[in-house]
């Protein structure tokens, strides 16, 4: 029978503070998640926090090859680095000019990508646009690309006799294109405008469709015109959107490599990306520390800001209340119209470029249509007579390698970039202490701050030299593995945080109850309800690492060639078309996996899972 | 078939959290149905997933079948995976990877029982809780009713000794709740297993209970029979919580003498009550009787007088709402009242129906 026990009048002798974190102890160490979120904690402070601080550190700390100009032993304090990149007299080409052509292809960078994709973003869903579903993925395409891979059809198209090599289309075709056209600020802007536009699509698009129209028809109601519509309301609700769209398409140009590159370079035209490669390659590892770190800080300071913006942004999806309709415009007569420009800009963005680059794989001399210009040479040809590329690309033995290079390495750091952004998702939601979380989640999103050259940078400054337990890494494939992985982690970690958000404590807890320990629960419940999640935390860091130049520019070497780092060496022979190729074989891969990562995406939705 | 007891136990969630639980001192005896009763947020998940182990107490024991399980004080804790207890989950908490079978049958393949008893054992459970149909489904693709017999399953398949049940049936329409608390009493009666259910709705608690223990803020009011509780509540919030039409409560502090102070001042004197000591009474409205008396009779019964407002019939029975000097004070009558609105009418009430309470809301035993 049940009954209240009397209480004791006084409560039973107060806990010793000794008594009570020996039972704390007790009570944590059933459950190993905090175990777990310190030892990712650990990883991830070897493998991002202290590369990153390392670079920083170079920058004002003397090295071995500059012991004698700075007077100075190894290791000390020095502004010697800042000095020479900021002050010197060589710090105008080294830092300032670079510096000026970074902004200047950013501005027009950011201002064609809005001119281009702001109205596409509108027509695509506010509009009864026709053929709406195919653009909506066809006008996606050239960020599923490497940006560089544009730039190559640029070069293909309207390369002069400036530099050396095979002339372009128009040179064939009886056209000198002038230097301005063909090569620095102009197509650079251009290419990284069309390369980055989707993130305005998509941006300005969504906010478009969230966008209640009740308050823009109260606003009509109460007489104000449409323009004055479009300024006094629509616009200053856009704001945030455009403005993240803006910092972000300033973030990337500010680590993109590749295409400063191939149309910068051979003219002299240097962005902070190539000088940065430039002062590594040069083996100026303090001038390459202070770039690095100038370009750590313009892409946290521009990340940053974003993030305050967004946050402000949230606030005002609450205003506009939820569940409104979209209302499509009917366009009319402007339909036509309408839809040539959406089709004219898939073709200048994807559809030409991508032509382009196939054709030139099978002509001897670009541009010429005659018909025994044709070749399958540059695919399967023997005996070429080439110095270095004697048969065409499916015969040469470094083109396979760099694919198995390519396929494994990044394969293995996107797998193990998934599982980590699972178990850090599973640490960051289930700590018990909330500053592990806290820092997890921080520090695996530090690498989004830190543009991809700049981080590659950081990775040479940590393990060039044996770092215990690990020794010299520098020309072995492990550097290259940790470097692609490290970089994926702010992705895979927030996939992860999110399904696991998603999932609950209650499954788990559910196993607990009918006796299954920790590892258990891992194995047969966390990981097989998150096996669609990890699916995609694995395959599209595979996409983005798979197409990825900036970073492992820096930390290949001819033996650990990935197909990216092999195809930009046949840039510098000047193979123009083996060069396509490749890139041709690079694209294909980046957009077979986008494509399945999308199906199986939509597999797992209505997976018959979930029981709500 | 286990006892459990819960020694002065406290919890707060986050350090400067108010505690969930305040202190609390319970024993649930072996084979009981015991239903921890109370309104919405007043503990009693927190408690039940201090049972299981979900949660650990900041402060305090438990022991099951007088051993310890845990014990701040000696820094004792037990895992939940070694309490070998059943809980069943608000919403359920299927594994949504895993068939009907499979979900039933995974406590059992990690106690390593031999496969054929393992699916004689899954089919039998299956079988009498109607689910067996649907072995090779997904729980996505059963109906809320349906996923909770899987639940109830998975959970009886381990044969526990202590069920512990968080609103089961909460998700469930009318029907399916009879049918589910058929099933449950009839595994109380079989299993002889000690359930601990956990609801905010008082005629789960009443039909279902061997003892409810009703609590409000993190404090246990009190334990007892489903007669115990309903007619003799210990103190003020039992009385006003339980019960389908809330109680009549007359507050003798607030100020006024009126006619209904006046009443219930000549009743505690017809009944032979200290007045002094009595804050605040209560009729429960089925206990209220009404109709009109001779004066001799108003004399005996200690009567007062009210307008009849309103008569709302309510299939097979009647809410009667008088009006007493201003207030409203309702009535239940379980045959046709033979009166009309507007009429004036007496209404008494019988000594062991009346419940008094002092100026702590404590129950005045009479
Ligand atoms: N994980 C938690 N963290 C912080 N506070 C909590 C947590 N869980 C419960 N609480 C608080 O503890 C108190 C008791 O919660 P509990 O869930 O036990 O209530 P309940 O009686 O089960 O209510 P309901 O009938 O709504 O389910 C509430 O005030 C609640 O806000
Ligand atoms: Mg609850």
């Amino acid at each position: 029978m049940t009954q209240q026990t009397v209480l004791p009048e006084e409560r039973a002798h107060p806990l010793s503070a000794w008594k009570r974190l020996s039972y704390l102890v007790r009570v944590k160490s059933a459950d190993p998640t905090l175990l777990l979120a310190l030892a990712l904690l650990i990883v991830f402070g070897y493998l991002i926090f202290a590369p990153v601080v390392l670079l920083l550190v170079d920058a004002v700390t003397v090295h071995f090859a500059d012991t004698a100009r700075t007077r100075q032993d190894l290791g000390d304090l020095t502004f010697y680095y800042l000095n020479r990149v900021l002050l010197s007299p060589i710090s105008r080409d080294l830092f300032w000019w670079p510096l000026a052509h970074t902004a200047i292809i950013s501005a027009g960078a950011i201002l064609l990508a809005f001119l281009v994709g702001a109205p596409i973003g509108w027509l695509l869903s506010r509009t009864d646009l026709m053929g709406k579903k195919w653009f909506s993925t066809a006008l996606l395409v050239p960020y599923m690309l490497p940006s560089w891979t544009f730039a190559l059809a640029w070069l293909t198209l309207f390369k002069n006799r400036t530099i050396g090599g095979l002339p372009g289309w128009m040179e064939t075709l009886g056209f000198t294109p002038p230097d301005w056209l063909a090569y620095g600020a102009l197509p650079i802007a251009l290419i990284l405008a069309l390369h980055y536009a989707p993130f305005v699509i998509l941006l300005f698009g969504n906010a478009l469709k969230q966008f209640d129209t009740q308050l823009e028809d109260s606003a009509r109601s109460l007489g104000a015109s449409p323009l004055t519509v479009a300024r006094r309301i629509i616009l200053p609700l856009m704001m945030p959107s455009l403005v993240s769209a803006a910092t972000l398409i300033f973030a990337k140009c500010l680590g993109d490599f590749g295409v400063a590159y191939v149309l910068g370079v051979p003219v002299g035209f240097d962005v902070l990306a190539t000088s940065l490669f430039r002062a590594i390659s040069t083996s100026q590892a303090g001038a390459s520390a202070v770039l690095a770190g100038a370009i750590v800080l313009l892409g946290s300071l521009s990340i940053i800001i974003d993030m305050r913006l967004l946050k402000e942004a949230r606030r005002f999806v609450t205003i506009g209340a939820k569940g409104a309709i979209a209302r499509e415009a009917p366009l009319g007569k402007w339909q036509l119209p309408a839809v040539a420009w959406a089709f004219a800009v898939f073709l200048v963005s994807a559809g030409i470029p991508l032509a382009a680059l196939l054709l030139t794989t099978v002509m001897h001399v670009p541009g010429s249509f005659s018909l025994d210009n044709f070749t399958l040479d540059y695919w399967i040809g023997t005996d070429l007579g080439t110095t270095a590329l004697h048969q065409g690309i499916l015969l040469t033995g470094e083109f396979w390698l760099a694919l198995w290079n390519s396929v494994w390495m990044v394969g293995l750091a996107a797998t193990g970039a998934g599982m980590l952004g699972l178990l850090v998702g599973y640490a960051v939601v289930r700590s018990p202490v909330r500053f592990v979380s806290v820092a997890l989640r921080q520090i695996t999103f530090l690498p989004y701050l830190v543009p991809g050259i700049a981080f590659a940078a950081a990775y040479l400054s940590m393990f060039a030299v044996p770092r215990p337990p690990l020794p010299a890494l520098y020309g072995t494939p492990i550097i290259l593995v940790l470097a692609i992985l490290a970089d994926q982690m702010p992705f895979a970690s927030r996939a992860g945080i999110s399904s696991m958000m998603q999932l609950g404590r209650e499954p788990e807890e559910a196993g607990q109850i009918v006796g299954a320990g920790w590892f258990r629960r891992m194995r047969s419940i966390v990981l097989p309800i998150q096996r669609g999640a990890l699916v995609s935390a694995i395959l599209l860091p595979f996409i983005s690492g798979i197409k990825g130049l900036s970073l492992v520019v820096v930390l290949a070497v001819p033996g650990t060639d990935l197909l990216t780092t092999y195809a930009i060496r046949l840039v510098d022979y000047g193979y123009s078309q083996a060069a396509n190729a490749v890139v041709v074989m690079l694209c294909v891969v980046a957009f077979a996996g986008t494509m399945l990562v999308q199906k199986i995406g939509k597999a797992n939705l209505s997976d018959g899972m979930g029981s709500k | 078939m286990s006892s459990i007891v819960l020694e002065n136990i406290r919890k707060t969630y986050g350090r400067n959290a108010p505690p969930a639980i305040a202190d609390l001192s319970m024993e649930i005896g072996s084979s009981e149905f015991l239903c921890l009763l109370g309104p919405s947020g007043c503990g009693k998940t927190t408690t039940l997933r201090m049972i299981a182990g979900l949660e650990h107490p900041t402060d305090g024991r438990i022991l099951v079948d007088g051993k310890p399980i845990v014990s701040v004080a000696d820094g004792l804790f037990t895992v939940p995976e070694k309490r070998n207890m059943g809980l069943v989950f608000q919403n359920y908490a299927l594994w949504p990877h895993m068939t009907i079978r499979d979900n039933v049958a995974f406590g059992l393949t990690l106690r390593k029982m031999p496969a054929a008893e393992r699916d004689a054992t899954v089919d039998q459970v299956m079988t009498t809780l109607g689910i067996a149909r649907y072995a090779d489904r997904y729980p996505g693709q059963l109906s809320g009713g349906q996923q909770q017999r899987v639940a109830l399953a998975r959970m009886l398949a381990l044969q526990p000794s202590v069920i512990l049940l968080d609103e089961p049936l909460s998700n469930l329409d009318a029907k399916l709740r009879l049918e589910m608390r058929t099933e449950l009493k009839r595994i109380h009666a079989e299993a002889g297993s000690t359930i601990v259910f956990v609801t905010h709705d008082q005629w789960e608690a009443m039909t279902l209970a061997t003892t409810i223990a009703v609590m409000s803020e993190g404090e246990l009011q009190q334990v007892g029979t489903p007669d115990d509780i309903y007619e003799r509540p210990a103190n003020r919030f039992v009385a006003e919580f339980v019960g389908n039409l809330p109680i009549n409560i007359v507050e003798r502090d607030d100020g006024r003498s009126d006619a209904l102070h006046a009443w219930i001042d000549r009743c505690l004197t017809l009944f032979a009550v200290d007045g002094a000591r009595v804050a605040s009474a209560g009729i429960r409205p089925e206990a209220l009787r009404f109709g009109s008396l001779s004066d001799e009779e108003v004399t005996r019964h200690a009567a007062g007088q009210g307008v009849i407002v309103d008569i709302v019939p309510t299939g097979g029975s009647w809410i009667v709402e008088l009006d007493v000097a201003g207030h409203r004070v309702f009535a239940i009558a379980t045959e046709h009242p033979q009166v009309t609105t507007g009429e004036q009418t007496h209404f008494w009430v019988e000594r062991h129906h009346l419940h008094l309470f002092d100026r702590d809301k404590k129950r005045i035993t009479l």
